[in-house]
């Protein structure tokens, strides 16, 4: 028997046996990737949705499908204005951190060498801290007995101390304002450092005014960013429940919170999965929304 | 950018510091009462002392609730890197058209607010019958981190070339020893900002924690419980310890973590 033919058998069975071996590779791979997010990200919002169908009898949570969680929410008085006032105070939290955020990630853009580093870092490190220090700090400063009032009492600029800075509605949009920040500033950042150099330079050779060239270039590139980060914080603002509890009093009900008391006191499982998956359809529309908006502006 | 006129520098500058001065201020102040104390409407200044830390040091349940956050976080991270490493070569190898769905619902838990994750879990876990405990914990927190630890992989994995597994695989090495001498190392620093990273978020982590926890409290919640009692020293010197510690590892993470974005 020639040489030849016998090694070209040897690699055969070989190539085989390597096949065989990647064959079964994949499969477990295949199914390793989809177990674990399909368990335990998948199914229990499918098991939350399908709860928000149920309802609560003399304590107990009844497996039969019903809508009546939906119409209680639309026919209720109470929670359609807690609602809209909770989505409106988002839009407003929204608003702040990108008019605040857009000059700042653009003195970040702008600045060069080391002077950047150093900005960056203050910037980026209040991202990192305890969200629940950010709140207790900014409590402890407008509380009734705090640091604002403190100082104005000593200073002599009132004679007893505020009130309205502390548990209510505005108090929640000034937290989540400062605490949310540093989100908003990222993305308009990466956007703002994306422009190039040469584009903006050309603008100006070409007798643009610093306006002009505002006006017409550097902002229609960076508004995707801009975007992107007020939805990014208005989600977040929106699904949050601690910061309206530690700031809001009893005045500053928002939706999270009535949904979270539904997990605890009220326990209304089933009622508090409905609101959830209405509060869900907001942050969907939202994401899908800044998602259809990025990309036509993208395609232009 | 753009040469702006001195007076717009200005106003830049003077928005970044007053948004600097409400971001820091309260924590400066938080800091400050750890080891001034405020008596008659002003502060002592020769009240210096150092006892609030003295009593963190023999505060049992901070103490375990520090133990538990970096149990749970180590725990978390190890799983959110290994998880999130094998979704990664199963996207960047896979052709299915259901890879684009596996990949969204990775990123379900960080796109919709802590909120629904944490409360889909709550519900999850009770139609099991599995009781809450540090174990739930973990697994939210891992479900939490895994889209960061995800897309900081795949964004490595798809820099890196074929012909460089070809190449291994020519040379007689078998799919381990590839992955073992010629992906890992080079996916090494990857996995590093992930884990910094990754850490980072699940040990500030409060929303999802309240809601599937158990009886066990990680270091936020032991704040957060603290805190209802209002402004004291001890909280202070807690809240200083917490903030040199996340600092010390956000310098770290600015210094070595290098972001998708960035490259």
């Amino acid at each position: 028997m020639p040489r030849g033919d016998r090694m070209s058998a040897a690699t055969e069975t070989e190539r085989a046996a390597g096949e065989e071996g990647l064959a079964a590779y994949r499969f477990i791979l295949t199914v390793l990737a989809y177990a674990v997010p399909f368990v335990f990200i998948l199914l229990p919002l499918i098991l939350f949705l399908i709860q928000s169908f149920y309802y609560v009898e003399d304590g107990n949570i009844v497996h039969q499908l019903t809508l009546r969680n939906y119409e209680r929410f639309f026919a209720g008085r109470g929670f359609v204005p807690v609602f809209f006032n909770t989505i409106l105070l988002c839009l407003g939290v929204a608003a702040i951190t990108v008019l605040f955020g857009y000059p700042i990630a653009y003195l970040l853009a702008s600045l060069r060498g080391r002077r950047k580093y150093v900005m960056m870092v203050v910037f980026v490190v209040p991202l990192m801290m305890s969200y629940i220090i950010k709140i207790y700090a900014i409590r402890a400063i407008l509380g009734g007995n705090g640091f604002l009032n403190r100082i104005l009492l000593y200073l002599g600029v009132v004679d007893e101390p505020l009130t309205f800075l502390i548990f209510n509605l505005k108090a929640v949009l000034v937290t989540l304002s400062i605490i949310l920040l540093p989100f908003a500033v990222l993305p308009i950042f990466i956007a703002l450092e994306r422009i190039p150099r040469s584009v903006v330079d050309a603008s100006a050779d070409l007798g643009a005014s610093a306006f002009q060239s505002f006006r017409d270039i550097v902002w229609p590139l960076s508004v995707q960013g801009t975007i992107v980060g007020a939805t990014f914080v208005f989600v977040l603002a929106l699904g949050d429940f601690i910061t309206p509890q530690m700031v809001g009093g009893m005045s500053g009900f928002t939706f999270g919170r009535i949904i979270y008391s539904q997990f605890g006191f009220a326990f209304n499982w089933p009622f508090g999965a409905a609101l959830s998956v209405i509060l869900l359809v907001v942050v969907l529309v939202a994401i899908v929304g800044t998602g259809l908006i990025t990309r036509a502006r993208h395609q232009l | 950018m753009i040469r702006l006129p001195a007076a717009a520098t200005a106003v830049l500058f003077l928005v970044a510091g007053f948004v600097l001065l409400v971001l820091y201020g309260p924590l400066f102040v938080a800091v400050f009462f750890s080891f001034f104390s405020f008596e008659n409407n002003a502060v002592q200044w020769d009240s210096f002392s150092l006892d609030a830390y003295w009593s963190l040091i023999h505060d049992e349940s901070i103490i375990d609730s520090v133990l538990n956050s970096l149990l749970v976080g180590g725990v978390a991270i190890v799983l959110a890197l290994v998880l999130g490493t094998t979704l990664a070569f199963y996207y960047n190898g896979s052709r299915s058209r259901f890879r684009e769905v596996l990949q969204l619902v990775i990123f379900l838990p960080f796109l919709m607010p802590p909120i629904i994750t944490g409360l889909s879990l709550l519900v999850f876990f009770r139609e099991v019958d599995f009781p809450r405990s540090l174990v739930t914990v973990i697994i939210g927190h891992t479900v939490f981190v895994l889209a960061l630890a995800y897309r900081i992989i795949l964004a490595r994995l798809q820099t890196l070339r074929t012909s460089l597994v070809e190449a291994s695989l020519d040379l007689g090495a078998s799919r381990w020893q590839t992955f073992r001498y010629v992906l890992a190392p080079s996916l090494m620093s990857a996995i590093g900002s992930a884990a910094i990273l990754a850490f980072a978020l699940s040990f500030d982590e409060t929303l999802i924690t309240l809601l599937v926890t158990g009886t066990e409290s990680t270091l936020p919640m032991r704040l957060w419980a603290m805190m209802r009692l209002g402004f004291t020293p001890d909280i202070n010197a807690l809240v200083t310890v917490i903030l040199v510690a996340t600092t010390v590892l956000s310098l770290v993470a600015i210094r070595f973590v290098k972001l998708p974005d960035q490259s």
